[in-house]
């Protein structure tokens, strides 16, 4: 049996109508009450200077990000708490449509809250995430800013590692089971502008997760650990000392979330990138943007 | 029913010690980065560094040997479990004791640092929710008689399920759920193979069987029922007590480092038992044997099948196990019509 169509098309259009004065007003009305729950989008927000925005985060950003650790938990990565989320009255929400919260993207938009839902990959994607951010926020200008200076910095990285040789790169992301940066993503995008090789982009898949023979059979002349895991990183990548980065500077520690993170701070990451691959100090341009919270720097391995 | 002569036993224990040799030299020699046999040999008796001595002596090695131990350890508490509870369908992952042992790893996993205990902790841990399991489980069978297939069953589906949702709650409560260890931990795996901790399993392995061995011949008795072994002369009280540290050891160590593996305690005991006849004097060697061997060549196949990759060992041992497992449900109910 065929449903008469003509209702139903007109209803369709009345909705897209709405939706589409709803949307249009969202723009026109800086979101007052934010909800992220993504560490990467939550750092955006914070670097546009929208703090005072944030209504509440998942887990994972407040354990990133000490300006937002006072604020209302709403839940983790992988089980956030739709009531706590609408219990915060939020006016946007922002988060990465990944497997996990997919459907609870489609939940929140059925209860008539705004969902800017973001999931860049690559470089580009990553500042393009930023700009519409920054668009949504009232923050235009700033975001443009940032995107900018990240922009900037990967020129730079790829000037000043130019001529330079370019050693074999493994970036671990976790090491049990071991996850590594693969190829298609901006962590790789990165690494080759930071004038390394990245051994992981063998790998389709922007995280895939590696065998320990892989990694010692691709022999990698520099292990950069953003593991965030407890032990020395070189202690445990001496268990195989085969490895062509157990030199004095092969195995660098960087800090959880500096390079990892799609997110306003990609100039940093470059800058511990050249410096951990190459030893030399990526200068950046004097910003313009609201000052930011001194990164640590990464520091060698024990 | 063959008589178990000296010759025998040897024999069987022989060809046996044979297949796992092979299984072994498979494992040592198959894995993702294909390197050449003549470059495993080299790594193995060269003497000489490079990756391919890594690969071999500190990747596959460490793994290879425990996914033996670990084979070992639970076809051998299948065994025991099965005797003990008069049930073929027996094992320690059907029965929730493996569920019982990593929920008290996870415990000290999630909890543990606030404590102030370190990895070191897991194995004690999950050994001590392996006792409690198994505990928990000889008290609803009431100590007596031969469980149901069913009551059976259903006792170890409530402890999976009941260990599983405590270990989820305990990861989440504890933040492990980012990362994809807890899924790896309930699966079973055995990718976090350390050289250090295969000493560990093999104690446990030896104490496990020096406990079960010199019982070989009770258990026998005890298949006879309990009113005719205790009328043959068994302390079946002692011997339930002693099987019990003896199971519960293997389990907490086999669990402790490789998670929840399934199956295999039912995979290699019914095998074997179809071959070799249901003495337990040769059973119990023998599917040591024959579980190392095993696991060998399933976490081979688990690290080998998608080059690069890894698949979880548990994986392959319950795309094996699942079908058997029905075939033997089977068989058990019509055996208990025909009775």
């Amino acid at each position: 049996m065929r449903r008469p169509a003509a209702p139903s098309r007109r209803l369709a259009l009345a909705a897209t109508l709405l939706l589409g004065l709803a949307a249009r007003r969202a723009v026109a009305v800086p979101p007052a009450r934010v909800v992220s729950l993504n560490p990467s989008l939550t750092a955006m927000v914070l670097a546009l200077g929208a703090r005072d925005r944030l209504v509440g985060v998942d887990d994972f950003s407040a354990r990133q990000e000490p300006e937002v650790a006072s604020l209302p938990r709403v839940g983790g990565l992988y089980n956030p708490s739709l009531e706590a989320v609408v219990a915060l009255r939020p006016d946007l929400v922002l988060l990465v449509p990944s497997a996990e919260q997919r459907d609870f993207r489609e939940r929140l938009a059925a209860l008539g809250i705004r969902v800017l839902a973001l999931d860049p990959l690559r470089f580009d994607e990553v500042l393009a995430a930023l700009e519409r951010v920054g668009e949504v926020l009232g923050r235009a200008d700033a975001a443009r800013a940032r995107a900018g200076a990240e922009r900037r910095a990967l020129e730079l990285a790829r000037e000043l590692t130019a001529g330079l040789p370019r050693p074999r790169v493994v970036l671990v992301l976790q090491r049990d089971p071991l996850y590594v940066a693969g190829g298609g993503s901006f962590i790789d995008e990165m690494i080759e502008a930071a004038g390394g090789r990245n051994l992981g982009a063998a790998f389709a898949e922007p995280y895939p997760r590696v065998a320990e023979e892989w990694l010692i059979a691709a022999a990698p002349e520099r292990i950069l650990d953003s593991s965030s895991e407890p032990g020395a990183a070189r202690a445990f990548w001496s268990r195989w000392p085969s490895l062509p980065a157990l030199t004095q500077h092969g195995v660098v520690v960087l800090p959880a979330g500096l390079v990892t993170l799609p997110g306003p701070w990609l100039d940093r990451a470059l800058a511990a990138l050249v410096r951990a691959i190459h030893g030399v100090e990526l200068a950046l341009p004097a910003d313009d943007a609201p000052a930011p919270r001194a990164a640590p720097p990464p520091k060698a391995a024990p | 029913m063959r008589v178990l002569t000296r010759r025998r036993l040897a024999g069987v224990l022989g060809v046996l010690a044979l297949l796992l040799g092979l299984a072994l030299v498979f494992g040592l020699g198959v894995g993702p980065s294909g390197l050449a046999p003549g470059d495993v040999l080299r790594a193995l008796f060269g003497h000489e560094g490079g990756p391919a001595a890594d690969i071999v002596l500190r990747v596959r090695l460490p793994r290879v040997a425990l996914a033996a131990l670990v084979g070992a350890s639970l076809s051998v508490a299948g065994v025991l479990f099965q005797a003990l509870l008069r049930n073929a369908l027996a094992d320690p992952y059907v029965l929730g004791v493996s569920g019982g042992a990593a929920l008290g790893g996870i415990l000290v996993l999630g909890f543990g640092s606030a404590l102030g205990l370190g990895y070191g902790a897991v194995p004690p841990a999950a050994f001590a929710g392996a006792v409690i399991t198994t505990l928990l489980l000889f008290l609803v069978s009431g100590f007596q008689g031969r469980l149901s297939p069913t009551t059976l069953l259903l006792t170890g589906v409530v402890f999976n399920a009941f260990a599983s949702a405590a270990i989820v709650f305990v990861a989440s409560l504890a933040g492990l759920t980012e990362g994809a260890s807890i899924f790896l931990w309930l699966i079973g795996n055995l990718s976090a193979a350390r050289a250090d901790v295969a000493g560990f399993v093999a104690a446990f392995l030896v104490l496990g069987l020096a406990c079960a061995l010199p019982l070989a011949r009770r258990l026998d008795l005890l298949a006879l029922g309990e009113e005719s072994a205790l009328q043959l002369g068994v302390d079946v009280e002692r011997v339930r007590r002693v099987l019990l540290l003896a199971t519960s050891l293997l389990v907490g160590a086999a669990v402790s480092v490789a998670g929840l593996v399934g199956f295999v305690g039912l995979i290699v005991p019914h095998l074997l038992r179809l071959v070799l006849g249901p003495d337990h004097r040769l059973l119990l060697p023998a599917s040591a044997l024959g579980g190392a061997s095993f696991l060998v060549l399933c976490d081979t196949l688990a690290r080998s099948l998608l080059p690069g990759r890894e698949l979880p060992v548990g994986a392959i041992t319950a795309l094996a196990g699942g079908p058997l497992f029905l075939w033997l449900l089977r068989r058990e109910q019509a055996r208990r019509l025909a009775a």
